[in-house]
């Protein structure tokens, strides 16, 4: 593969790479998980890159091969989830932004999502990032109503997991 | 208000603490070797492919030699012997084809359908060979009881004695025990290896059926 088409990807990718640290962040539980699922992603992108057309943009694409490494290619370290492993580093919440108690919802709410399996976490994650349904279902192949349902039944979940 | 609009609130605002990585850290990464799944997949297959084909060979070298040979003249197994290799063409042609369709920029659902795909052209091509290794283990004892000297021998002195329905049940009794064992065991190794590799993307690949029901 040339050089150019090397710069222009690691450029673009630098650029842009706060999607798969986000697609990270919702998939792994720890630093090395996370540094390890990142770069499999990256790699995943790479490969892929030659192929990109530019019809759709840059981030919607990376969003789609870094969910599709992550709940197809990538095989997850047999260690156990712990959700306080995430809290105190990934998901460092600026404290002077918040008061506690949102500040505790969140925590919680983080912890929730944590606990959604992968299909419900890649709806979470492209609600989180504002996608539409048009794209949701596109990304994972399901239609439209389906990923409605489902959204609504994550949101269900997560209210029975918060309050039990 | 509603948890997740909370949470993507949130989401947006911190959407800038993650550490920033470095031009030639991406580019490092990008160079790196993958650990995927569909890796794994492809070179188990061609693993499983390369041990059918050598168990034919490695049957020649270990003592089998000459009843191989006569075995080999049998117009049966000439049939057998090319056939096999005509559908291990045939199995390696879509086995590669399949692979190369797995696409990362599919959807997820296709992505996951096309892995499975791969995977399960080594599947029926191992059932093929089981099959075949059924049906030649049973001509192959059938071909040495009426043509391998000693075999012929053993039948005469059962049937002399009166025993030869016994002589025939522990022959055959035997033969599918050993055979059972083989296959049993084939299974077990076939079943820990993606069993464990495909647990994931099997879980999830159900997940998404289930939306579609």
């Amino acid at each position: 593969m040339n050089k150019e088409l090397e710069h222009s990807f690691v450029e673009q990718l630098q650029k842009h790479q706060n999607i798969v640290h986000k697609v990270c962040r919702l998939y792994t539980n720890n630093q090395d998980a996370h540094n390890d699922l990142f770069q499999e992603i990256t790699i995943q992108l790479w490969r892929a890159y030659p192929k990109f057309r530019g019809d759709s943009k840059f981030s919607t694409w990376m969003y789609r091969v870094g969910l599709n490494t992550a709940i197809t290619l990538y095989r997850k370290s047999k260690r156990k989830i712990k959700t306080d492993d995430f809290d105190s580093h990934q998901f460092r919440i600026k404290a002077e932004e918040y008061d506690s108690t949102e500040e505790d919802q969140l925590k919680l709410l983080y912890q929730a999502v944590h606990e959604l399996n992968d299909i419900e976490k890649a709806l979470v994650l492209l609600y989180l990032e504002d996608k539409d349904y048009k794209e949701i279902s596109t990304t994972l192949g399901i239609t439209e109503v389906n990923a409605r349902v489902k959204m609504n039944r994550v949101k269900k979940k997560l209210k029975t997991i918060l309050n039990p | 208000m509603d948890e997740l609009e909370l949470l993507k609130k949130d989401w947006q605002r911190n959407s800038g603490d993650y550490p920033e990585l470095s031009y030639d850290e991406i580019y490092k990464m990008s160079h790196a070797k993958s650990s995927s799944i569909v890796k794994w997949i492809f070179i188990i297959g061609l693993l499983e492919f390369g041990f059918w084909f050598v168990i034919s060979f490695a049957l020649k070298a270990f003592g089998y030699g000459e009843q191989i040979k006569s075995l080999e003249s049998n117009s049966f197994f000439i049939v057998l012997g090319i056939l096999s290799y005509v559908i291990l063409l045939y199995f390696l042609f879509r086995f590669y084809m399949n692979y190369k369709n797995i696409s990362t920029t599919d959807s997820s659902r296709h992505l996951m359908k096309n892995i499975l795909k791969t995977r399960q052209t080594v599947k029926s091509y191992v059932a093929f060979n089981l099959v075949f290794l059924i049906i030649a283990t049973f001509y192959g004892v059938y071909f040495s009881l009426q043509h391998d000297e000693s075999a012929k021998t053993l039948v005469e002195t059962a049937a002399a004695n009166g025993e030869i329905f016994k002589f025939y049940a522990s022959f055959i009794g035997v033969t599918v025990f050993f055979l059972a064992l083989a296959i049993g065991f084939l299974l077990l190794f076939y079943w820990l290896i993606y069993g464990l590799l495909l647990k994931q993307l099997n879980r999830n690949y159900r997940e998404l059926k289930k939306l579609e029901v």
